[in-house]
């Protein structure tokens, strides 16, 4: 299902500083980062509260801009593109898997999973295979009714999976994906992750976010931040300071 | 799935809101659908007055002023007066009824001369004339009651110590529905003076045909220049002019209600866009969400759009229908005051009540439109955060 070739390059992150601006303050998120990924490639983001995780899987995934560098995903520059090519890009090359799922309420676990194909030329027919598709790689095919407060958190987590890569995506950003689960949940969506990213059918590049110690070390690569800089990296288990 | 579909679910999330947003709509548009008929069914009377060459000549005090009967003889021997017929209003009452139809006296001879519009089978009017206490009366009010030709209507004076025992000799077919019964003059002042009543000989108003348009200024000043240093002083004026006399009695009250419902509006907009703006509120979260995985703002904006109008237009629907269907009923039990049907009273308004629920919608709809639309995709999914 995979878009790019192996060990392509799929994110490039340079010399990215981010502030924000509350009232006559300027508060500085990111100072200088540096970050490449390939296709493949499992990152975790980990860092106390306030350190610009979140703040840079933002910024990779089309959500928000930097205030200076480069964000370069999938060969679009993020940060000198408009908010209506930002929609279109992250509809075509990002699925989001969030903490608390964010399912739409009214809408079946199918209808959920088959809402970012709206945005598409799909036909029905076309439409119905990728979302069961979809449904079955997560397991929950025989959930596809089911609305949101018909399942349990973590199979509201798979669903929210299942619309996350619908569409194929090269990126998948999680921000805290076991956060609101218990640890047999948590552990059957970090199963089905590692699956997304190893198996070569998907081969998904990921980028989450966790405080959760165990879910980074399903991670190939896991970056700690501190006050907006990299602090330390960990790639196959070997540990080097990246302070910047 | 489509949007609309999405729109629809989100209308049903919390069906209580907008159940009651929608009445709120409803009834508004309701009151204002029965408003409007009852203004429009007046002008729609005057409109149709002015299409005939009458006049109406009457005291210049008004209803309550003599017109002696012989005026009636003097009007028709008017240079262009083709017809004339004491036209008195009677106001009877029928078994425990009050003003169940409108009863004139009249002159039997005459009077379908003078409304040639209206269809009579030529043995009925025969009958009509010469039966003293026989009447003719709208075909409306005959099916409406199950009468036909032969029945007897007893008819309890209100305004004159007199009862009327009248004989149906006759039913008429009219264009409009005048919701009204003719009976003879001579009758009723025959047994006015058997009371010894004060007032007798009175013509009460005299509706004359005129042979054509270009004449009614002249036969009009005619008239009043003949009575006007006379006893009894006429007014006389057009169809149309009598009718708008009666319009005009609602003097300002029309400007209020056109104006009472432009504010209804504006208030109705202000609770649809309560309601809107609390449902988005609600939904930041979602809607951010539904920003992240790539829809465009324009889409963003028509579904909240298309939300607001939905709403709005299930309003529009029920208030609009519940309205013409409370017409209808005054229709068929007060057509004194409301003679005609639902869409000679309402017409196009029934398209503008849709449309006013329609532009309702969008009002109250734009700016939550606009906000969730605008919204920071961040700052939406930081809410939960």
């Amino acid at each position: 299902m995979s878009n790019l070739n192996a060990d392509e390059t799929v994110v490039v992150v340079r010399d990215v500083c981010k502030e924000f601006h509350r009232d006559q303050l300027t508060i500085p998120v990111l100072s200088g980062i540096n970050l490449e990924l390939s296709t493949g490639d499992y990152l975790a983001l980990m860092g106390p509260s306030g350190s610009g995780k979140t703040t840079l899987l933002n910024l990779i995934a089309g959500l928000d801009r930097p205030t200076s560098g480069d964000v370069i995903v999938c060969g679009q520059n993020l940060g000198q593109s408009s908010e209506g090519e930002l929609s279109k890009w992250r509809s075509r090359h990002v699925g989001f898997i969030f903490q608390m799922y964010n399912l739409i309420p009214v809408l079946t676990a199918y209808e959920n999973v088959e809402l970012p194909l709206t945005l598409t030329s799909l036909s029905r027919r076309d439409r119905d295979d990728h979302v069961k598709a979809a449904l079955e790689v997560v397991g929950l095919q025989d959930r596809m009714d089911h609305y949101p407060r018909q399942l349990s958190g973590g199979q509201e987590q798979r669903v929210a999976i299942a619309r996350a890569i619908v569409t194929d995506p090269t990126l998948l950003v999680a921000d805290e994906p076991t956060g609101d689960l218990d640890a047999k949940s948590a552990a059957e969506i970090l199963d089905l992750m590692h699956r997304l990213n190893t198996e070569k059918e998907f081969r998904k590049t990921i980028v989450m976010v966790t405080h959760d110690p165990n879910a980074a070390d399903r991670a190939r690569r896991i970056l700690h931040l501190e006050k907006g800089l990299l602090v330390s990296e960990v790639t196959d288990n070997r540990t080097r300071a990246t302070v910047q | 799935m489509k949007t609309f579909k999405y729109i629809w679910r989100n209308i049903r999330r919390n069906p209580i809101r907008s159940l009651l947003t929608i009445m709120s709509v409803g009834f508004s548009l309701a009151l204002m659908t029965v408003l409007y008929g009852f203004l429009e069914s007046q002008e729609t009377r005057k409109n149709s007055a002015a299409q005939a060459n009458r006049i109406v000549v009457m005291n210049i005090q008004g209803f309550s002023g003599r017109l002696p009967i012989s005026c009636v003889d003097e009007v028709r021997s008017t240079k262009f007066v083709a017809a004339a017929v004491p036209f008195a209003w009677f106001g009877g009452s029928y078994q425990d009824e009050q003003m169940p139809f409108a009863q004139f006296a009249t002159d039997p001879e005459s009077v379908f001369d003078v409304w040639p519009e209206y269809t009579i089978p030529p043995e009925q009017l025969e009958a009509f004339k010469t039966n003293r206490q026989g009447c003719v009366l709208d075909r409306r009010i005959a099916e409406r009651r199950g009468w036909k030709v032969g029945d007897r209507v007893p008819l309890k004076g209100a305004i004159y110590p007199f009862d009327l025992d009248l004989e149906i000799s006759g039913i008429f077919d009219s264009p409009k529905n005048t919701d009204s019964l003719y009976f003879h003059w001579d009758y009723l002042n025959e047994g006015l003076r058997q009371q010894d009543y004060a007032n007798i000989d009175n013509s009460g108003t005299i509706f004359a045909r005129i042979s054509s348009p270009d004449s009614i200024p002249t036969v009009i000043k005619s008239i009043d220049d003949k009575y006007g240093s006379s006893d009894t002083p006429t007014r006389s004026q057009t169809e149309a002019a009598f009718f708008q006399m009666f319009v005009d009695m609602l003097g300002n009250v029309q400007v209020l209600i056109r104006n009472i419902g432009l504010a209804v509006v504006f208030s109705l907009s202000l609770v649809t866009a309560n309601s809107m703006a609390m449902a988005m509120r609600e939904r930041v979260t979602e809607i951010a969400v539904l920003k992240a995985i790539g829809f465009p703002r324009s889409r963003v904006l028509f579904m909240v759009l298309g939300e607001a109008c939905t709403i709005a237009m299930l309003g529009g629907f029920l208030g609009v229908g519940m309205g013409c269907l409370f017409l209808q009923g005054m229709n068929r039990l007060m057509p004194q005051f409301f003679p005609f049907t639902v869409m000679e009273m309402l017409g196009p308004w029934i398209g503008y009540g849709l449309i006013a629920a329609a532009v309702l919608g969008l009002i109250s709809g734009i700016v939550p439109a606009i906000r969730a639309a605008q919204m920071s995709v961040i700052d939406g999914l930081r809410r939960i955060a």
